[in-house]
Parts: structure tokens; sequence; C-alpha cells
């Protein structure tokens, strides 16, 4: 039964890709026609290598801890690698690069935070996690507190997380994927979403681990490659470098510091807790532990991903800065007020254009678009495992056999999948890293603050953590409400709308936990 | 028999010592990571607010890149100490 289904998904899959190549071949320009002929090429390449994973691993996934954790056979340097790759994605690829172009150092300044969040894993839920859990966080929590409840709150946080993410992912891949075949962006999102559903519900874990680990050496390779050709351009002086990014860019010297995050100290402080303790809380982060065999390799293969994605960010550093240097003022890639053509998103692949030539943009497109997939299936596997182990034991009141939840995770990857297809269609035009940031927020206030409680209080009640667990992202809400009138009335810079919708994180977190202290002392 | 029972003990004992030491740390660690995110967060709003005073010349990298690069360097370190820590598994 399953080898005439999945050949169906991969003619499905394969006659998608074709769509997508005979729209660009009806485009002219030699030289547009050069670079999108190699990008389609390596598309082509990446996604047959993505099938073949998904099918060998569909092979290897007939049971759900298979399925959803890859066994626990994961080792620590493959794991390091894989979380590496989680962070690589396309929001930190091409939305913190495109906004270093757009405004400079502000941009640096998430990547920081994200980096700075990693040690506050691995000290505090890393290990924990692999100790006690299996499928999801919710594990952990149930091993104190009551299981009905707590699995449904755990599960409604986790798919909410997940939604927004697969949303920033999804309207990536849709701006990216419609620039380089000439086609809309409702079929460039459609595209994409069938590919991931395809891959999701076929290869589980394991395949997302691989694929991930592929990615993450071809981004880290690819980005290096960017930012020593930019290097080779200022003969490897970064002074020159700086100086001829800050006379292209409108602000001048201004790009070489904080300056949009600066204006409101109380926003501020609410992203830098927003995204040093959202990490925490971020279901497709924290799946990734149990795909290890013991605490250890959990400890280590954090160590190795903060090494990896440390260097991923002083590259997009380097990016960043070059591409303000070597494209602003470049009528091939830049109208006269500076805007990229295909938005500021796409600052790396123009870059690649410039430095590198058609084949290295090409390369780097394909490379940026394994990345999407393979983030998004990570997201839609940690969706499907909570669906499946929160939400459905959660709310049916009974334990699921092997089968059963093998069979519900994979419709729940579907349905996980359909809903990104449908959300990525409706967010057009969204920034990326923002939306980014808004799952981040709502991961700090809601996952953290249970997880942490969890493993280190000892009187945490289930009344505490629901109650808790529930108002604390609604206070993010709130403010995030606030945020996105900003955003649709088009006042003020992007940094300042990211900065007064993360501004709920840093009354939401800590409400939560007063909340979960307090009503546990009243109980 | 007795020789057995000791060497358990003391391994127990041992085992409590490295747990206790590397909550200790742990702790610790988290503190240190955390005042160290809030001190970058301090000095770039106060050197974004001040920006007369410490204007820089573009060729140069300003002090709000030199403390955004050490706060990433610290969470490389901090990572890579507690791992290298003995942790007795």
């Amino acid at each position: 039964m399953r080898i005439p289904r999945n050949c169906m998904l991969l003619l499905v899959t394969v006659s998608t890709f074709g769509t997508g190549g005979s729209a660009y071949s009806a485009q002219s320009g030699s030289q547009i026609h050069q670079a999108e002929l190699s990008t389609i090429v390596f598309f082509v390449v990446f996604a047959a290598l993505t099938l073949l994973i998904s099918f060998w691993a569909a092979r290897r996934a007939t049971s759900s801890s298979e399925y959803l954790t890859a066994g626990s056979s994961i080792s620590s340097g493959q794991n390091g690698l894989a979380i590496a790759g989680d962070y690589m994605s396309a929001g930190a690829f091409l939305g913190l690069s495109g906004a270093i172009y757009a405004s400079g150092l502000d941009g640096m300044f998430l990547a920081a935070s994200y980096l700075a969040s990693w040690p506050i894993v691995l000290f505090l839920v890393a290990e924990p996690l692999r100790r006690l859990g299996k499928y999801s966080f919710a594990d952990v929590l149930t091993h104190k507190l009551r299981e009905r409840p707590i699995r449904i709150l755990a599960g409604t946080s986790t798919i909410i997380i997940v939604s927004f993410y697969l949303v920033a992912q999804m309207v990536g891949a849709g701006e990216l994927i419609s620039l380089l075949f000439g086609i809309g962006y409702g079929p460039a999102v459609i595209m994409v979403g069938l590919l991931m559903i395809v891959f999701s519900t076929l290869g589980g874990m394991r395949a997302a681990t691989w694929v991930q680990i592929i990615k993450a050496i071809l981004m880290i390779g690819g980005s290096a490659m960017i930012a020593t050709l930019v290097l080779v351009r200022f003969g490897f002086n970064m002074s020159d470098l700086f100086k001829a990014a800050a006379s292209n860019h409108p602000n001048g010297s201004k790009i070489m510091d904080i300056r949009g995050f600066a204006q409101d100290a109380v926003a501020t402080l609410s992203l830098g807790v927003g995204v040093l303790f959202g990490t925490a809380g971020l279901p497709h982060i924290l799946m990734r532990f149990f795909t290890v065999s013991d605490e250890r390799a959990a400890r280590v293969s954090v160590f190795y991903a903060t090494c990896l994605i440390g260097l991923f960010f002083a590259m997009l550093f380097i990016i960043g800065y070059g591409s303000i240097a070597l494209l602003r003022g470049d009528a091939t890639y830049a109208n006269a007020s500076g805007a990229l053509f295909g938005g500021n998103n796409l600052a790396p692949i123009h870059l690649a254009r410039a430095v590198g030539g058609s084949i290295l943009a090409g390369f780097i497109s394909a490379v940026a678009f394994a990345t999407i997939l393979a983030v998004v299936s990570g997201l839609l596997i940690a969706g499907a495992s909570s669906a499946a182990n929160d939400l459905v034991v959660g709310l049916s009141g009974r334990q699921l056999d092997e089968r059963l939840r093998l069979r519900i995770s994979r419709s729940a990857a579907m349905v996980l999948g359909v809903l990104a297809i449908l959300l990525g269609l409706a967010c057009e035009g969204q920034n990326v890293a923002y939306l980014l940031a808004l799952a981040t927020a709502i991961a700090a206030s809601a996952n953290f603050p249970l997880l942490l409680l969890a493993i280190y209080w000892d009187g945490l009640t289930t009344r505490g953590a629901v109650v808790g667990g529930t108002f604390g992202p609604y206070l993010v809400g709130c403010f995030h409400g606030n945020g996105a009138n900003c955003l649709v009335k088009g006042t003020g810079s992007w940094s300042r709308n990211l900065s007064v919708r993360l501004a709920g994180t840093v009354h939401g977190a800590p409400c939560a936990v007063c909340l979960l202290a307090g009503i546990d002392r009243q109980g | 028999m007795q020789g057995t029972s000791l060497h358990k003990t003391t391994e127990v004992v041992l085992s409590r010592a490295i747990a206790n030491r590397l909550g200790t740390l742990r702790f610790r660690l988290v503190l240190a990571m955390i005042v160290a995110y809030l001190a970058m967060m301090a000095f770039l709003i106060h050197s974004a607010r001040h920006a007369t005073q410490t204007a820089v010349v573009a060729s140069d990298s300003s002090p709000a890149m030199v403390a955004l690069a050490s706060c990433m360097a610290f969470s490389v370190i901090l990572t890579g100490l507690f791992v290298l820590a003995r942790h007795g598994d």
C-alpha cells in the first residue's frame, strides 16, 4: 500500500517543480535566464535529495517514537548541526540580513539576543527535558501535574506557536520562490506547502534531522563563500567595508549603532526578555532534545549548536553590511529609494549574485529553499507530536497505542501543513523577522515559565499552571494587538513596531510566573 | 562485602556532591548570562541616547558593535565552560 502512495506523492511533487520550471522559461533576458536556469538546477537537485531522504526515512518510520523522535538515535554532533539548522532558518538568513540592509546594526541586536538564549536553554531545560520527556515538553509537566488539563494547555500553546512560526517560514518561502521562478506569490506558497506536507508526512523526524544537517552544512558553506567574496572586494579590510556601507546608506554612520531599538527602553527590555527566554519554550527546538540518547548528548549538542549559530551570525553581519555597500545605489538590484527588487529580505541572494554571479545566487537560493523546507518540516513534526500526544490525549482522556499515535501524528502533520498554506496566503507582505519574534514572545510567556517551574519548583500545582500558562500569553496577545495597529497603519519603523509588539513579553512572562506562584500558594 | 558497600556509599556521596556542585554552577552561569545580556542592552540604550557624545567614525567598529560581539562571544564561552565541567554521567 505504501509504495504506490509514495510514488503518487513523488509525481505530484515533480509535476509541481515542472510547473515552476515552465513558468520561469517563459521569461526573457539572457542574463536572467542563465541565472534562473542554474537556480532551477540546484532546486531540482535539492528537492530530489530531500525526497530521497524522506523515502529512506519513511521505511524506518514504522513506530511513533521513530517517526516523532528518530528513535532517540541521533548523535550529539548530528543533533548540534540540526539545532543550528533550525536556527539558520529563512527568517534568520533572509530576515536578519534584510534588517541589517534596511537599518544597520539593529538587525544584529536580534542575532545577539538569539545567541544569548542558548546558554539559558542549556543550563535550565536541555538535560531535564531529555531525562523526563519522550515526545513533547508536556511529558515533563505531567510528572508533577494532572495530565488532562496540562496536556490540553501545552498542546494549545504549541499549536499556536508552531502556526506563527510556520506563517513566517511560508511568507519567506512565497517571496523567495515567486521571485526565482517568476510565478505568483500564491502558487509559490502552495508549491512549498505541498512539498512540505509530502516530506513531513512520510519521513518524520529522521528525515527532517538529516535534511537539517545537510542544509546547515550548505548554509554555513554558502554564507562563508558570500562573506569571503565580500571581504575580497574590500581587500579583507573591515574599515573599508564599513566606510562604503556608511556612504551608501541614507542614515550614514548611524548604521554602525543601535537606533530603532533604543528609542523605548521598556520595549527593548521586553524584546530581550522575550528572545532570551523564548528559545527555551519553542516546541521545535525542545523536540530536538528527545532525538538524542542521553543527557550528555543533549548537553554537547547545544554546545555545537551555539558555536555554529555564532559563526553563522558573524557571517550574516558581513553579508548585511556587504549588501549595503554593494547593492544600494546599484540599479540592477535596488530602486532609487534603496529598496531591493523583490523586497529587502532578498538581500543575501542579490548579494550572492553581485559577488559570485548567477551560479552562487542559484546555489544560495536553493539552500534558502532547502532551509525553508527543513525548518517547516521540523515545525510540522513538533506540531504533530503535540497534537497526538497532548491535545488528543488531553481531550480524549485516554492513552494512545503505537499505531494510533503514529496515524494521528501523520494526519496532524497533514492538517497543519494545509493550515500553514492558508495562513501563508493570508499573511502576504508581513515582515518575516517580526513573525518569528511574535512566536518567540508567546513561547517565552507560555511554555517557558511552565517548564521552568515544573522542573525546579516542587510547589507547582495544576491550577496555578493552567491559570498562569493561559494569562501570560493573553497579556502578550493584548500588547501585540496594540503593535499590530501600528503596523497596519504603517506608522513607525519596523524595529519600533517589533519592540511594541514584544512589549507584552516583559509583562506577560513575569505575570505568568507570579500567577503560577500566587495561585499555588493559595492552593 | 563491607568493602563493596563502602564503595557504593562513596559513589553515591560523590554523585550527590557533583550534582550539588553542578546545581550551584548552573545557577551562577544563568545569572552571569542574564547579567551580561542586560548589561549589553543597557550599554546599547545608553550609547544610542547619547549619540552626539559617542559618535563614531564610519570606518571604525562602533562601541555598540563591540558590545554585541562581546555578548555573543560570552554566550559561546559560557556554554563551552558548562559542557567541559565534570558532570558525572
